[in-house]
């Protein structure tokens, strides 16, 4: 309950702020005038910009997907015959290349430094082989992507040599009797040391071994004054010993070591043969069985393959994959244009909603 | 409740009257006897307007003595200053002078509904919203209002039940509160089993008519009790349309609550009036109309308009669209981690289990933040699948979000069964077609580069992907996807051509160069990116086929319309004012006269006084009328006397 003073309100303020403004009526617009700049601001902010619906229309989809399959067919067939046309070589020579007495001891074989780790091996060429034939050594079961052996290396240290120390990663083959390494790691100590000579029509063929490595190692990683230094000299070998006296941008086979593989089975480039090899010819091979894969069970294979410059080596995937993709582009191009000529939906068929569908079966 | 308000005025020559407004049940119970024909004609108006629909109040006074009122004020401040049972003894008090009134007559007030009501509510029942109206009105204005929006027609079944019967009445005349009180709760019992037992016979019967019920405040206190809140909400729930009349605001909120916590269904409350702060506060959305009753509503709710029109705008609308954008959202983000992951699960089978990790650090930070993050942000503000205006022409397609048609375990389902397979795709293509040399030199690849074109393809792939997923593209999609690839490129390009001196491994250094010196670069970009979308976009295309989404089917249809962007526009004040229209529009325009009444028809004030606060002592604060004082003390800090 409230106790006021009953009062008269007085409307005379409101009656003469009503006059003035009927006056201002011609000049109210009802929708405000907005600059361009607002326009655009007020556009963004309302969601109300303009926009395409791309709505999947049968045609589109029947065009898209015919108009991928001509451009995939075409690029796959040649890519296929790229990689058709190219000529590889693959012989596996590690369990070849062991004397009988070792076999059942191959560890033994491979780490006796006395016995002599000379072998050949006759390969007879298939087809006509243009220049250049890269050589390749191929390994199974290595795994150059394990986490403890992608670490193990330092790249400043290929860079600065010796002027820098922080090698920790490089562990264990950071120190070696007391003096830095240089390359360290694990990685430069594992480095591939089986050689190959060829011998073709009683003369020896020219291997050319540079220009194996990409030119940004050469330029940019190795440094052109760092020389290898304390390098294999611990108790144990791990692979190859480095020429000090050869700066280590111009270290090849060090340099396509270093770029670790992708995958447990690799190949890597040893060097080119610049001269044709004919149809049926025999070549051989002198290996050096240096390397150890036997205490893993891996697997070395020598590979001779020509190149195209397409795609390189010898390698069906891309062909066969942009082939397959465009043939199932066309098939379903084609399904679906069968599929719109027997069963097509009309443009204004109300009769598929839900809503619809549920009151004709209810 | 009181349901009355009264005033006791002084005029200067010293005459005391008591004036009262109320319902006229509470005035006509206070009357003096006599003036019959009076009251008489005073209760056919009343019943008059109220089948009009209008709200009615009883006026009555009363000449009081200077003595009488003396001695009752004295009583009426010990009341107030009263700790123990102060409502009861004020009610005592109150009913001492509220009595022995004489009637002046009744009054009727024209509450319209805004323009746009019905057809809003008709719309939102289309779209599968089920509307109840909760208020304070009595029965008849109740139901008028009812038919007048659209809740309720004469083909739908009414089930009501009210205190007003003639039986009910008679027992409360016997006085006894005790056996009223177990009279109105039996009555109310017989009442929900009967009409439960008609509608699950209705259930039975497939052209059965829609049903409604109706219920009064004082009935609904006993049907919120605990043993019969189940059957009225089992009731309720099968009811079209819920009409409760009479309600308080702590019954508002009751129900609300009632709904949201039984049946477990999210629920919306509208309201514009300081008496629906509580239940707007109740239920999940909570949506408060700003205007003409001042802003408690809106300030407490989640939610602001204008008119009640709006809110079929905010549900089939802004709602659905937000729905429709948080689901693909959530799926999308999902799927491009999980692509993005399973690469380099893929790789950890061939690096003998070791965790060497596919790509560089600073791809995978990176990845969330530069390469991906823009696009989907656009996704989420400006998806539309259906414009607004078609939107509203079919409020059907909200149904789609009720019954979570887009974020079911199917749909989560087929985006990760398509990112495992755009994993696969990146992972071993990339790997088998770059085992042997590349290009004339016949060169070698490493970890590096394998993975860094992995990368890339992952990244064309899941903006392109993006794409696919909008229904509509506005030109910043083009340019965040676009833009986000060629941050990529940029990024790369950059990041391996330089040798910090913090980074022990140059892992990165001149990848990309390398990689772009190939064939095998471009040729593997143009393929795996398509060969990846190519089962999504197959899928898409069957699905859009043989069980399109309603959204899509309303797409075709109307597709070659153009873009309607234009609904703005129905939003404002039309142009074509005719001149009167023109002028109440200025009027309404104006500074707003503040009134010094508080004009609520059956809500009385709390039981403030000014003496009792001089005293120090303080009412307690109900939360409506905590808020509408906060607006009438800045009121009265304007009035100019």
């Amino acid at each position: 309950m409230e106790m006021i003073h009953v009062e008269e309100i007085s409307t005379s303020a409101l009656r003469s702020r009503q006059i003035s403004s009927i006056h201002h009526l011609r000049q109210i617009s009802f929708t405000p005038k907005r600059s361009k700049k607002s326009e655009v601001i007020y556009k963004f902010t309302q969601q109300n910009l303009h926009a395409c619906k791309l709505s999947l229309t049968p045609q589109l989809v029947i065009s898209l997907f015919l108009l991928m399959g001509i451009i995939f067919v075409p690029i796959g067939f040649v890519a296929l015959h790229a990689s058709r046309s190219v000529v590889e070589i693959v012989n596996r020579y590690d369990t070849e290349c062991m004397p009988d007495e070792f076999k059942s001891n191959k560890v033994a074989y491979i780490q006796d430094i006395s016995v002599s780790k000379n072998c050949t091996l006759a390969i007879k060429i298939p087809k006509f082989m243009k220049a250049p034939i890269h050589i390749y050594y191929q390994l199974d079961n290595y795994y150059q992507n394990h986490r403890r052996y992608v670490k193990s290396r330092n790249d400043k240290q290929l860079q600065y040599g010796l002027h820098y120390i922080q090698t920790s990663s490089c562990m264990p083959e950071e120190y070696s009797n007391g003096y830095p390494i240089v390359p360290c790691g694990l990685v430069a100590w594992s480095m591939f040391n089986d050689t190959y000579s060829f011998v073709r029509h009683g003369a020896p063929l020219f291997i050319n071994r540079k220009n194996i490595s990409w030119k940004s190692d050469r330029d940019h990683k190795f440094g052109e004054k760092i020389f290898p230094f304390n390098f294999q000299n611990g108790t144990l070998i791990g692979g190859k010993t480095l020429d000090p006296t050869i700066p280590l941008s111009e270290q090849e086979d060090l340099m396509v070591w270093m770029r670790a593989s992708a995958l447990p089975s690799f190949r890597k480039i040893y060097g080119r043969i610049e001269d044709d090899l004919d149809a049926d010819e025999v070549v051989f091979v002198n290996i050096g069985n240096n390397y150890n894969t036997y205490t893993f069970g891996g697997k070395k294979k020598l590979v001779l393959s020509t190149s195209n410059m397409l795609l390189g080596g010898k390698n069906d995937f891309l062909g066969l994959s942009y082939i397959t993709t465009g043939f199932s582009c066309i098939f379903l191009a084609v399904f679906f244009a069968l599929l719109h000529v027997k069963n097509q939906r009309p443009d204004h068929d109300t009769s598929h909603f839900s809503w619809t569908r549920k009151n004709t079966i209810s | 409740t009181r349901k009355r308000q009264s005033v006791i005025c002084r005029y200067p020559n010293g005459r005391l009257v008591l004036y009262c407004k109320g319902a006229d049940t509470v005035i006509y119970e206070r009357l003096v006897d006599g003036n019959h024909n009076l009251k008489k004609r005073s209760i056919d108006h009343l019943e008059q307007f109220g089948n009009s629909g209008l709200r009615t109040l009883c006026l009555a006074y009363k000449e009081l003595n200077n003595d009488v009122y003396e001695s009752w004020n004295q009583k009426f401040i010990v009341a107030k200053s009263s700790l123990h049972d102060r409502e009861k003894k004020l009610d005592e008090i109150a009913e001492v002078i509220e009595n022995e009134l004489i009637l002046i007559g009744c009054t009727a007030i024209e509450d319209k509904l805004q323009e746009g009501v019905p057809s809003c509510i008709e719309i939102l029942s289309k779209g599968g919203i089920k509307i109840w109206m909760l208020t304070g009105d009595k029965m008849e204005t109740a139901i008028n209002i009812a038919y007048a929006c659209n809740l309720v027609n004469n083909d739908m079944m009414q089930f009501t039940i009210s205190s007003d019967t003639d039986a009910i009445r008679e027992v409360e005349d016997r006085g006894d509160q005790v056996q009223t009180a177990r009279y109105i709760q039996g009555s109310v019992k017989q009442d929900l089993d009967r009409y439960l037992q008609d509608a699950d016979n209705f259930l039975n019967n497939p052209s059965r008519p829609k049903l409604t019920l109706i219920i009064d405040g004082k009935c609904l206190t006993y049907a919120l009790e605990s043993c019969l809140r189940g059957k009225f909400l089992r009731l309720s729930l099968i009811c079209n349309a819920v009409v409760c009349c009479r309600v308080s605001p702590l019954q508002k909120a009751q129900v609300t609550s009632l709904v949201r916590k039984g049946a477990r269904k999210i629920t919306l409350s509208i309201g514009d009036g300081a008496n629906d702060v509580s239940m707007i506060q109740a239920a999940h959305v909570g949506v408060g109309i700003s205007g003409f009753e001042g802003m408690q509503a809106a300030m407490a709710s989640d939610f602001s308009i204008a008119q009640f029109r709006f809110l079929s705008d905010l549900l089939l609308v802004h709602g659905r669209w937000a729905y429709l954008r948080l689901c693909k959202v959530i799926t999308y983000f999902f799927y491009k981690n999980l692509t993005f992951t399973l690469t380099q699960f893929w790789f950890t089978f061939q690096t003998g289990f070791s965790g060497q990790r596919f790509y560089d650090d600073w791809y995978q930070s990176l990845y969330n933040v530069i390469f991906t993050a823009l696009p989907v942000v656009f996704l989420g503000l400006f998806d539309k699948d259906v414009s607004a205006s078609l939107s509203k022409r079919y409020p059907e397609l909200y149904q789609e979000g009720i019954r979570n048609m887009y974020f079911k375990w199917r749909v989560v389902a087929v985006w990760a069964f398509f990112a495992i397979y755009q994993s696969l795709v990146f992972y071993y293509f990339t790997t088998i077609a770059s085992k042997y040399g590349q290009n004339s030199s016949g060169k070698i690849f490493g970890i590096w580069d394998v993975g860094t074109m992995s990368f890339t393809c992952v990244v064309v792939t899941v903006n392109i992907r993006l794409l696919m997923a909008c229904d509509s593209v506005t030109r910043w999609h083009y340019i965040s996807v676009g833009g986000s690839i060629l941050g990529w490129f940029v990024f790369i390009f950059i990041y391996s051509s330089i040798m910090t001196p913090f980074d022990k491994q140059e892992n990165i250094y001149y990848v990309i160069y390398v990689l772009t010196d190939t064939f095998y670069f471009y040729l593997a970009l143009l393929l795996i990116p398509i060969a990846a979308l190519l089962g999504d976009f197959a899928y898409q295309g069957l699905q859009r086929w043989f069980s399109p989404y309603n959204y899509q089917i309303i797409q075709e249809i109307h597709k070659d319309e153009k873009d309607d962007n234009r609904r703005n526009e129905s939003l404002h004040i039309k142009n074509d004012l005719t001149p009167e229209e023109a002028t109440s529009y200025a009027i309404s325009q104006l500074p707003r006269e503040k009134s010094k009444h508080t004009g609520f028809a059956f809500d009385s004030p709390g039981y403030e006084s000014f003496f009792a606060s001089e005293q120090g002592i303080i009412a307690s604060h109900k939360a409506w009328d905590v808020a509408r004082r906060a607006s009438m003390r800045s009121r009265s800090n304007k009035t100019t006397t």
